[in-house]
């Protein structure tokens, strides 16, 4: 499985929300044109891009005015299912 | 099986609105934060002697004058409901009375998705029992709202909308689809009221008989489920989602018609929607936008028209429809 780098998810959450930058250590409550419903919008779209990652709407949680993408990111890849160990 | 067409159709609204204006103040926030967060300038709420059941007689009376019927004329009334005139009776009951509907009357609660449900049942009972049916959504969750629940009261409006089925010889649905999600119970509720959590003191003191949403849960289930029923019911019908004429999607939110729209290939100018002037009316939003659909002559025979729509529960489901029949 490939995952996205953060830039990748940075441009897909542009996409979706409309904000001209979203910069991956910006808090993203601080983020112009981002919003709640946008992240929804944009794991929409990351759970159908990678079902077999369990995420889902707790990864924003306990969203507060210091968490960044970079935090979501590495929630995400906490997530990552691993491989079986021979 | 016996076809059926919809001969008749008729909404209720309160006259009441409460702008975003007005819910901006309340909340402290601007008005384009709710407008661009919702889509919703205003709603309908009841006033003094308005209810469920009233606003549900009043939308069935127009819809049966359309149709040229009485309540006498109908062989079965369906009700759908998740904001009922009381815990019991059923408000079909009172809705029955008040309109002197000749044949039974039950009430389906399957909450925003409730008149997708009725409809489908009605679609049932009307093949093996070929005579009139009343269908009706009515709802009016201000009353269910903590006025001071910010997420859910720039969302809900109040009304009802109605339909009389008519037995026909076509069968002007062309493909259905209905589903569900017990896991899915936290999204919305109402926890207080019921056999699991009978009303105090202390749930009243609480708020529990208020309802709660989860909006970011609701968001991407109401996506996810309502995409799945779309392109079930196209791919059954093998009926290209572009080819749609006029859909009608349960009116929640525009960001949430938005996401349907553009991951199932719907045309935005198919989209059928009223929920800038009256919020989220629940059971009643589908028929209402469907009533105002007809009365401005935007729907044509041989229209094809989706309906669709989802609600808590989970609850989902869509018929495909071939308009037609409309009797003068």
């Amino acid at each position: 499985m490939t995952l996205p780098t953060i830039e990748e998810l940075a441009s897909q959450l542009e996409a979706v929300s409309g904000a001209q930058e979203v910069s991956p250590d910006a808090p993203l409550q601080h983020i112009a044109d981002v919003d709640s419903l946008d992240l929804m919008e944009w794991l929409y779209g990351f759970q159908n891009q990678y079902p077999d990652i369990p995420a889902d709407e707790s990864l924003f949680a306990d969203l507060d005015d210091t968490t960044t993408l970079r935090h979501v990111y590495e929630r995400i890849l906490a997530l990552v299912p691993q491989p079986a160990q021979a | 099986m016996n076809g059926f067409d919809i001969t008749g159709w008729g909404m209720a609204v309160p006259e009441r609105k409460v702008t975003s204006v007005e819910l901006a103040e309340r909340f402290g926030v601007d008005e384009n934060w709710i407008v661009s967060r919702c889509g919703i300038r205003e709603r309908r709420a009841v006033g003094p002697g308005q209810t469920t059941a009233s606003l549900a007689v009043e939308a069935g009376r127009r819809a049966l004058e359309k149709a040229g019927l009485t309540g006498g004329d109908i062989a079965h009334l369906i009700v759908a409901t998740a904001t009922p005139e009381q815990p019991s009776p059923a408000t079909s009951a009172f809705v029955h009375h008040d309109l002197g509907i000749a044949g039974g009357a039950h009430d389906v609660n399957s909450e925003c998705a409730g008149f997708i449900y009725a409809l489908v049942s009605a679609m049932a009972l009307i093949a093996i029992d070929p005579r009139p049916i009343l269908l009706i959504g009515s709802d009016t969750h201000t009353l269910t709202a903590n006025p001071a629940d910010r997420d859910l009261s720039i969302l809900v409006g109040d009304g009802a909308g109605a339909v009389v089925l008519q037995p026909g010889p076509e069968n002007r649905v062309k493909a259905w689809n209905l589903g569900a999600d017990g896991s899915c119970t936290g999204s919305l509720k109402v926890l207080a009221g019921g056999s699991r959590m009978p009303t105090t003191e202390e749930t009243v003191r609480q708020g529990l008989h208020y309802a709660k949403i989860n909006g970011n849960e609701i968001y991407l289930n109401a996506v996810r489920y309502t995409v799945r029923t779309v392109r079930e019911t196209l791919e059954s019908a093998k009926v290209d989602a572009a080819d749609i004429d006029h859909v009608i999607p349960h009116q929640a939110n525009i960001r949430i018609i938005n996401s349907i729209l553009s991951h199932t290939g719907l045309r935005q100018e198919a989209l059928i929607t009223n929920l800038e002037r009256y919020g989220n009316t629940a059971s009643a939003s589908v028929p209402i936008a469907l009533t105002e659909a007809l009365d401005e002559g935007r729907i044509k025979n041989g229209d094809k028209v989706l309906l669709a729509g989802f609600g808590a529960g989970m609850t989902w489901g869509s018929i495909l429809m071939e308009w037609g029949g409309v009797r003068k």
